[in-house]
């Protein structure tokens, strides 16, 4: 480590995890972008990619920045993942996303996509008649809930546990700092849970999670690689897509301009979720470990050491996207970086999709203008998003 | 140039359909048929191909130049 950190590699000397930066994270990654391709931040000893053709040829080149010696910034919340999909590298991560991609590609989301925007339009439609709600609680956290719930073939009662688990989780990426510490206990919660209570008797018949056990038994996986599977599920869907739908009410709010635009042209609809997802991407970052010496823009990262990738920072990066700042619902940035890419490019963004455009369309529909009062914002050491919203309606 | 498709990855996001109809399409029950799979692109749609690589989520497209 040492040898390399008298090259020019810039060091920044700040927690980006404190709660002032997870608050507005943006200025610091400008900073970053304007330092130069790699830059390093001693407090989490990592390399950071902020700028969008690294962060993208990063995820790309998966045999050099691997998953597989963990993707958070901790060895306790990297020892929570041994085994899943996302902390895996290849032959092991191909065989578990076969199971994953069977029931969350595209062409299986054509037999869930009425039942879908069936509930999209009840749920909107009760939370508009009464005028005023919480966007987060009451539709961005209800539906993805209820849907994802469902899927997995979950019991009823056990849904709000899901929002406490996926915070959990997504601590744990972060650096070893008091909401990861917290988190660890939370987790232990969750595998609990999976090996004691939601067990394979208890999963709806023909459900995703029922298909998990399944594949064991037909013997694409092993039954020990069932629970690492039932957590992708449990945590990967549901936070993703909840700080989504919420960031994207409050965009609406303050830009009625470009909601008049989807109104009026609702074939945009999935340009604008392509644009709340770059704008302001629910899942910040990823952390790779990489195995060999290599140049990043002619910046030397040397083998054995941890590399950050900062989705949301690639996103706002002018050289690719220009005037990034600007919320402009007719961008239809399909390559942004908030799924991630390649290899382990998110295998639920089919089922976002889905359900983030039911939303909108059923909300389009029935909402001229949104009125937010304060929002309130969840603090995450990787997920970015509210945990309140008050909206008026009309 | 012609573009690789991997099977293997391909999970029918669709994406290169959007970007470049000419070249791929996915079928009725969402499996991609690639018009010009082991075929050099025509010089016209090579920029569209190269947008179809560009947005495929999961890179299971890749360019291979010709000499």
């Amino acid at each position: 480590m040492t040898a390399t950190i008298g090259s020019n590699v810039p060091r920044f000397e700040l927690d980006l995890f404190s709660d002032e930066n997870l608050t507005d994270p943006y200025p610091i990654y400008a900073r970053f972008r304007a330092a130069g391709p790699v830059v390093y931040l001693p407090a989490i000893d990592a390399y950071v990619l902020s700028r969008y053709d690294d962060v993208r040829a990063g995820l790309g080149d998966h045999e050099t920045f691997i998953s597989g010696r963990g993707i958070g910034l901790s060895d306790e919340g990297n020892a929570t993942r041994k085994g899943v999909i996302i902390a895996s590298d290849n032959p092991l991560h191909d065989q578990l996303r076969s199971v994953l991609s069977e029931r969350l590609s595209p062409k299986a989301m054509n037999v869930i996509r009425a039942e879908i925007s069936e509930k999209a339009e009840a749920l909107v439609a009760g939370v508009v008649a009464r005028t005023s709600f919480d966007a987060v609680t009451d539709l961005a956290q209800a539906f993805p809930l209820t849907i994802v719930a469902d899927l997995i073939g979950l019991p009823a009662a056990d849904r709000l546990r899901l929002l406490e688990w996926a915070d959990a989780g997504f601590n744990l990426w972060g650096p070893r700092n008091e909401r990861n510490i917290r988190s660890l206990p939370v987790w232990a919660g969750l595998i609990d849970y999976i090996v004691t209570q939601a067990t394979r008797d208890k999963l709806t018949p023909g459900s995703m999670g029922a298909a998990i056990y399944e594949a064991a038994d037909r013997g694409v996986i092993s039954h020990d690689q069932c629970p690492a599977l039932f957590v992708s599920y449990l945590v990967a869907g549901v936070d993703t897509t909840i700080n989504a739908i919420g960031n994207a009410v409050a965009y609406f709010a303050e830009f009625p301009d470009q909601w008049d635009m989807l109104r009026e042209k609702p074939n945009l609809i999935p340009s604008a979720f392509e644009e709340i997802l770059r704008i302001d991407a629910p899942l910040q970052l990823v952390r790779r470990y990489c195995v060999r010496d290599v140049e990043v823009g002619g910046s030397p990262i040397p083998a054995d050491s941890n590399v950050v990738l900062i989705y949301a920072s690639g996103n706002h990066d002018e050289r690719k996207f220009p005037d990034p700042t600007r919320f402009d619902v007719t961008r239809n940035p399909v390559d942004h970086l908030t799924f991630g890419y390649g290899l382990h490019g998110c295998a639920g963004q089919a089922l976002a999709r889905l359900e983030a455009h039911a939303i909108f369309r059923a909300l389009a529909k029935r909402v001229e203008r949104f009125t937010t009062g304060i929002p309130v914002r969840r603090l995450n050491n990787v997920m970015r998003g509210l945990e309140h919203l008050p909206v008026t309606v009309r | 140039m012609k573009v690789a498709l991997d099977r293997k990855r391909c999970e029918g996001h669709g994406m290169c359909e959007t970007a470049a109809p000419e070249l791929f399409t996915l079928d009725e029950a969402g499996e991609l048929i690639a018009h010009f799979d082991g075929r050099t692109i025509p010089a016209e749609l090579e920029e569209a191909a190269r947008d179809a690589v560009r947005v495929c989520p999961v890179a299971a497209l890749t360019i291979e130049e010709e000499a």
